[in-house]
């Protein structure tokens, strides 16, 4: 009896002082922001931007076929999370236009599902062998070291179009990771407030 | 032949263990970190410390034995922007201690007679623990795990609830010292000061 009382206490304590973990709810009810930039590069010197209406990119391990998230598809979400990014971009002085009206700037956005990005090495700066047309060209992009199920990043990324190069690529200029958005207690709010924190941390955008 | 000259020393080992007097405790551990305590400096509540100590000599003077001890500290941190050297990075986070420690120790003990029900000791620990620093961030985990040499003195009381009984209350308050180290995380050696109370089966 007194033996079975021990071994009850200390299974006890094993169990309540082994490894617990944090309250997901604590954990999950705001999106982790990375922003990265070419330090290179002079923000004042670009006017316009283009940006998508309705529609994000969709970039995934486990369905390799989905390349874009619709307002129609996914209504809620892309229109926004674009609204959003455009509302940041206008107040630090950038104008929109069409994506034919010759912009300076290119915004893309886009979902990446299934790879940790906050485990990756940031490149200082790359390049896109394309820009504009399909988000399919952004399996070229250079991460996918470490592999996780489940997990998303909502990306957002600046791109030069007014210094596109003689072989066509375009350099990217800031980038925003935000995750994670499969684990979220309001992914629509969430992703609001991610948008306003990245463009907050990063003063040196606008003119 | 030299595995029956083993079973028979084992044998004998445990034949001695047995007969002599000694006790077993399971305990409930309070930490509170001294080092690093930006990193993490809330008191752990979260500990639990068992041993087996064996009497040694009819004055029970001293006692030695082995203590196993577990211990989770942790400390939320509130939403932060961490510059980078090309960007930035805002998260709020958790930031944990998991921590595992075994140590051989040894024990004096005050006391007028041998058959009170009363003791007080003082003891040193000395064995190896390992901690695995860990931060927790959203969906996101980063770990260090790093051993260290395993430094306790310890001073505590031990009461026998009745004489009939063989049962009895454990306190005790320590001080560890690991140099348990992780450059990731600032921590050059780890300490803590302990409290642990519980309960104790007495063989005597």
């Amino acid at each position: 009896m007194k033996k079975n009382f021990f071994l009850l206490a200390l299974v006890a304590g094993l169990a309540w002082a082994c490894e617990p973990t944090p309250d997901n709810m604590k954990l999950l009810d705001q999106l982790v922001v990375q922003t990265h930039y070419d330090t290179e590069v002079n923000f004042t010197d670009y006017a316009t931007y283009s940006i998508s209406t309705d529609t994000i990119g969709f970039i995934s391990n486990a369905n390799p076929n989905d390349t874009i998230l619709t307002e129609h598809d996914t209504p809620g979400y892309p229109r926004p999370v674009l609204t959003q990014v455009g509302t940041n971009l206008n107040k630090v002085g950038y104008t929109r236009v069409e994506k034919n009206a010759n912009p300076d700037l290119g915004i893309n956005v886009y979902v990446v599902n299934d790879y940790n990005l906050f485990q990756q090495v940031v490149y200082p700066s790359y390049y896109y062998p394309s820009y504009y047309g399909y988000y399919g060209s952004y399996y070229n992009y250079p991460y996918i070291n470490t592999y996780a199920q489940n997990t998303g990043a909502l990306v957002v990324e600046i791109v030069d179009l007014k210094n596109i190069g003689a072989d066509k690529k375009v350099r990217v200029l800031w980038t925003a990771y935000m995750g994670d958005v499969y684990s979220t207690i309001d992914l629509v709010q969430q992703s609001l407030d991610a948008i306003d924190q990245a463009f907050h941390q990063s003063p040196y955008i606008g003119r | 032949m030299k595995k029956i000259a083993i079973i028979i020393a084992l044998a004998c080992g445990c034949g001695l263990v047995q007969a002599q007097d000694n006790y077993f405790f399971v305990n409930w551990d309070i930490n509170t970190p001294m080092t690093n305590t930006n990193w993490i400096g809330s008191t752990s509540t979260r500990g639990i410390r068992a041993g087996y100590r064996a009497i040694i000599g009819p004055q029970r003077r001293f006692s030695a034995g082995l203590d196993v001890g577990w211990a989770t500290f942790s400390e939320y941190k509130p939403t932060q922007t961490f510059q980078q050297e090309a960007g930035a990075i805002t998260t709020d986070y958790f930031n944990y201690i998991y921590q595992l420690s075994f140590a051989a120790s040894g024990q004096y003990y005050f006391h007028k007679s041998a058959n009170e029900r009363f003791f007080s000791y003082v003891g040193m620990g000395l064995g190896a623990n390992q901690n695995k620093y860990t931060v927790f961030y959203n969906i996101y985990k980063d770990q260090h795990a790093a051993w260290g040499f395993l430094a306790r003195p310890e001073a505590g009381i031990l009461l026998r609830i009745s004489t009939r009984k063989r049962i009895g209350l454990m306190a005790a308050v320590h001080y560890d010292y690991s140099t348990s180290k992780s450059n990731d995380y600032n921590y050059s050696s780890f300490s803590a000061v302990g409290v642990s109370v519980g309960i104790m089966s007495m063989q005597w």
